[in-house]
């Protein structure tokens, strides 16, 4: 880069560097609301049988 | 029976995505391109900002080690293992956008540099927390191992942080002075230094935001756990 006109031509490199960090960020959430989601169905199955064992 | 979400948190998620919203703008409008790198120098707001994050998660699980080998609160392990997972990733997100921008400006997309190898080992140790504590059935003993593992695997953190300042590397330094081999540093124009100072206030939010989240979903997963046990011995 020493000898270089003007900026390096890099935006191919900001573009994966931008597609990595916010997937990266989005997988988390995306992981965080399927886990939640999945808990809620099994609490409220676990519900259901705890009050039926209970009768 | 859902447990609602607390309108504060609601309202953090909301104020966390216009904030993420506003750092992405400046990041890539606001701030000027750098005069020799181009557009990759951007990567660098972002990349800075979740290492920093890494960092921050890192230290809340030695802190809750210590608090939980203090007080024996159950509070301390559940937090302590939310904010692994998160920093696991933002430490991953730093690890990979680095090399990204490593590849136009060093001409590699790796090189054994201290910087770099103090950053993965510190990853892989807490890879390892995650790993190992789901070997351990007893949930006390699991929580000590977690509290004591925290807090010796916290080591990692500040010589992955000082590893540049230490030893003779091409990594940049961005607070300090640079050593004479650094490759890609540069100096911050007002604009850069306010969009850089924006990201890490809101990446700081954006890990107080998923860690109010995923602390919740802990205790629902062991609501979840204690309930099947019930309905197992009924």
């Amino acid at each position: 880069m020493l000898l270089q006109q003007g900026p390096a031509a890099t935006t191919g490199y900001m573009i994966l560097g931008f597609i990595v960090i916010l997937g990266l960020i989005t997988g988390l959430i995306v992981s965080m609301v399927v886990r939640r989601r999945n808990l809620d169905r099994d609490l409220d199955l676990l519900d259901d049988l705890d009050k039926q064992a209970e009768k | 029976m859902m447990d609602p979400m607390p309108r504060a948190l609601r309202a953090l998620s909301w104020i966390t995505g216009v904030l993420f919203a506003v750092a992405l703008y400046m990041v890539l409008f606001y701030a000027p391109r750098e005069a020799v790198m181009g557009d990759v120098q951007r990567v660098f707001y972002f990349h800075v900002s979740a290492g920093w994050v890494g960092a921050l998660a890192f230290l809340t699980t030695a802190v809750c080690g210590v608090l939980y080998l203090v007080k024996a609160d159950h509070k301390y392990d559940q937090i302590a293992l939310a904010s692994v997972e998160i920093g696991i990733i933002f430490t991953l997100a730093n690890i990979i956008s680095g090399s990204i921008w490593a590849r136009p400006v060093w001409n590699t997309w790796w090189t054994w540099d201290p910087r770099l190898v103090t950053a993965t080992v510190m990853e892989l140790i807490y890879l390892a927390y995650v790993m190992l504590r789901q070997g351990i059935e007893d949930p006390d003993r699991r929580a000590r191992f977690g509290a004591v593992y925290g807090i010796v695997g916290f080591v990692s953190v500040p010589i992955t942080f000082l590893s540049i300042r230490i030893f003779r590397t091409i990594h940049p330094v961005v607070i300090g002075n640079n050593d004479p081999t650094a490759q890609g540093a540069f100096d911050m124009t007002p604009q850069m230094l306010q969009a850089f100072m924006f990201s890490l206030f809101t990446f700081t939010v954006l890990y107080v935001t998923l860690l109010w989240h995923r602390i919740r979903l802990q205790r629902l997963a062991e609501r979840v756990e204690m309930l099947k046990m019930k309905v197992m011995s009924a």
